[in-house]
């Protein structure tokens, strides 16, 4: 679908988070994201699941834009991300000012933490608040510290992140989304980059902000944090979205032979048990 | 006139040895700091539009030419050529302008390896959560890069003063001058410049240990608070 | 603006001068991969008197500049008896001088083998001079190439020096030329080609022995 081509956006009436139709981005010669329709309401939590190479992150980051997508449209509450609408009514790249504004409700947790590591924790925290948002230093402090105390890093606020632990940065990571009050958070594989010992506690952080309501996407290969945790598990493969259900249907009782194919080393290791193994070996 | 012991000779040296070295301290302190200052320029200027247009190009240009080709030719040039066309420039003027294009085309290539060091995923996420590019810059980057590129930095202000003694050739009255200097006169080759060579090694290491001594004293846990970035936030 | 035909006229002279330039750059890389290599084996032995040998050559030739170790060498040491020629003089200083910088390449390279190849090494019972030949040497000069060649375009420069004393290489002829036919433009302008050329095949060579050693 061509760019200038103009799809209609979704009813007003219950307007998504995000939406997304017809979304598609190539690296070169290389089709990474194709046909792409996803739509993800308040309060939901949404899962992207596949192998790798199947463009779940490049997904996420055109929610936000750090990819720019080639293809079809993506708004965020109604809002046309990235591109604006020309007169004539095709697309025209939109500026830094514009893209800021569209997407300043998207708070985004990523798999390197990419914590800043010449300032302390508190200092992280409230860089995208004094600096972006404007906000009087002193109250920026105040909700900087309401951010960590939620994710329980209060006590380290005046710490380097190179004295944390990988689970205790990625916990910064979260508040330092937090902080932003944000309507939508992006979870690019969040727990990837951990040690085994130190995955729980951010899925724990993770698991009470869904409690609370928060809108979340997460790109994961917890699968069985992901059926506990989520509304809706996507499954990508090669650039497409291939089925797109509830967790039930998706991760414990996959239908679809290729799901089955790529769950199988999952359910062999799961707390589901022998007796789920044995029936789908 | 037969001066006595080694001792007195070396004292009889100093005073021409000092203004040299005077000369030599001057000329290579302007030589760092322009070079840097004009190694930033060039920097920002082949980074600037993301690296479209003809800036890159001009700027590798001389890069290449600066870096690639004897200081002493560099020097030659600047000093012969403007006299061909009539123009008569101080010798010390020349030395120093000379030096400091020499020196920037190193150091814009410094703080190139010390802005690339510094992951991007750190920047994407600043970017990501609104940050200005100019804020990015001065509060992720900038700190970051200065850390990084101190080594390199104290390394070419040692390179720097060792190249001063090339400036003795177009009659600069550095510390190699007053070397020859004293030379023309006592007839003591290996001696004096024995002292010249000690004179630049000393030098050399004072500049390498207060270059490690201020390393050690910014290094150390001086970290940009949240004080820090939230008040320069409130001016910028 | 450019006399082309004082350029063409030029040209065999510059060359002359070149070649010139060239076996200054060729006595001083040999003779200063030579003394760094052996310098870092040295130091690789792990005696103590050795390795003080190492650091005193290295701090007190790279600590120095290289002018005025031409001086101390072509003025200085006729007073103790050793008479050089200009060309001698700059390439025995070159030499000694890009040999402390050949020996600190050949260090960082021998000390980025991981020590465990090392241990095992020794482990199974051989000598350190076999560790030496066999497991460090392969893998550390291949190493060393590209930090070779780069150290190669420095040498160039630094032979630009040889022209103070009077070594009719490069620069001087550029300056022989501007002193007697009174033109400025054509023999600098011939002089930066000159020595970007030569940067040129410096680099060419680089590549090609690389590509060679990579075999």
């Amino acid at each position: 679908m061509a760019l200038d081509s103009s799809p209609t956006p979704p009813p007003a009436g219950v307007l998504p988070m995000i939406s997304m139709r017809g979304v598609g981005k190539s690296f070169g010669a290389h089709r990474v994201l194709q046909g792409i329709d996803l739509d993800v309401h308040a309060g939901e939590v949404v899962s992207l699941i596949g192998p790798s190479g199947s463009g779940k992150t490049t997904l996420l980051r055109c929610m936000n834009f750090l990819e720019a997508y080639d293809e079809g449209e993506v708004w965020i509450r109604g809002a046309l991300l990235g591109y604006r609408r020309t007169p004539s009514g095709a697309l025209a790249p939109e500026t830094d000012r514009g893209i800021a504004e569209v997407r300043a409700p998207v708070a985004m947790v990523f798999q390197q933490f990419n914590l800043w590591p010449h300032m302390t924790v508190l200092a992280n925290v409230t860089a995208p608040l004094t600096l972006a948002k404007g906000m009087r230093p002193d109250r920026a402090r105040a909700v900087a510290a309401e951010a960590l105390a939620r994710v329980g890093m209060a006590a380290k606020a005046d710490a380097m992140p190179g004295e944390l632990s990988g689970g205790q940065q990625q916990r910064v990571g979260i508040a330092r989304a937090l902080a932003i009050h944000p309507e939508v958070m992006l979870l690019d594989e969040p727990t990837s980059a951990l040690d085994p010992e130190l995955v729980d506690e951010v899925l724990e952080v993770i698991k009470s902000l869904s409690r609370d309501g928060m809108t979340m996407v997460m790109v994961t290969h917890e699968m069985s944090f992901a059926a506990e945790v989520s509304d809706r598990v996507v499954f990508m493969e090669q650039g497409r979205i291939v089925a797109a259900d509830t967790p039930g249907r998706i991760i414990r009782h996959p239908e679809h032979p290729r799901l089955q194919a790529f769950l199988r080393p999952w359910f062999r290791r799961s707390l589901q048990g022998g007796a789920q193994a044995g029936a789908q070996a | 006139m037969n001066a006595a012991t080694l001792a007195e000779r070396l004292h009889a040296y100093l005073p021409v040895l000092l203004a040299g070295a005077a000369h030599t301290l001057m000329v290579s302190a302007v030589a760092i700091l322009a070079g840097f200052a004009l190694g930033a320029v060039l920097l920002g200027l082949s980074l600037a539009r993301g690296g479209r247009g003809p800036l890159p190009a001009l700027v590798a240009a001389y890069v290449s030419f600066f870096r690639g080709t004897p200081l002493l030719v560099q020097l030659l040039m600047m000093f012969y050529l403007p006299s061909a066309a009539g123009l008569d420039l101080p010798p010390l003027a020349v030395a120093m302008v000379a030096m400091a294009a020499n020196s920037a085309a190193f150091q814009c290539e410094i703080l190139r390896a010390g802005l690339s060091a510094v992951p991007a995923g750190q920047v994407e996420a600043a970017l990501a959560f609104g940050i200005a590019p100019r804020q990015v810059f001065r509060y992720v980057q900038l700190p970051q890069v200065a850390r990084a590129v101190w080594p390199a930095v104290v390394s070419e202000a040692i390179d720097v003063i060792k190249n001063s003694a090339i400036v003795s050739v177009i009659a600069v009255a550095d510390l190699a001058r007053g070397g020859r200097q004293i030379v023309a006169a006592n007839f003591r080759p290996l001696e004096v410049y024995l002292t010249v060579g000690a004179s630049y090694l000393l030098m050399t290491a004072a500049v390498f240990a207060a270059g490690s001594w201020l390393a050690r004293r910014t290094g150390k846990g001086r970290a940009l608070s949240a004080r820090v970035v939230n008040r320069t936030a409130i001016r910028s | 603006m450019i006399d082309f035909t004082l350029l063409a006229e030029l040209l065999p002279v510059f060359g002359q001068a070149a070649l010139r330039t060239a076996a200054l750059v060729a006595a001083g890389m040999a003779g200063g991969l030579l003394l760094g290599f052996a310098m870092n084996a040295m130091r690789e032995t792990g005696l103590r008197p050795l390795a003080a040998l190492y650091w005193a050559y290295t701090t007190l030739w790279r600590g120095v500049p290289f002018l005025v170790h031409l001086f101390i060498v072509y003025f200085g040491l006729p007073s103790v008896g050793l008479r050089f020629d200009p060309f001698q003089a700059a390439a025995l200083t070159l030499a000694v001088y890009s040999g402390a910088y050949f020996a600190e390449i050949f260090r960082a390279c021998w000390q980025r083998i991981p020590r465990g190849q090392v241990e095992a090494a020794r482990c199974m019972g051989l000598t350190r001079r076999q560790v030496f030949t066999h497991i460090a040497c392969p893998q550390a000069l291949r190493a060393s190439l590209p930090l070779i060649a780069n150290q190669a375009i420095l040498v160039m420069k630094e032979s630009a020096l040889a022209s103070v004393i009077t070594y009719p290489e490069l620069t001087m002829t550029a300056g022989k030329v501007v002193a007697e036919q009174f033109v400025y433009v054509e023999p600098y302008l011939l002089l930066a080609l000159s020595y970007w050329a030569l940067a040129v095949l410096i680099n060419r060579l680089g590549g090609w022995l690389r590509r060679r050693a990579a075999l």
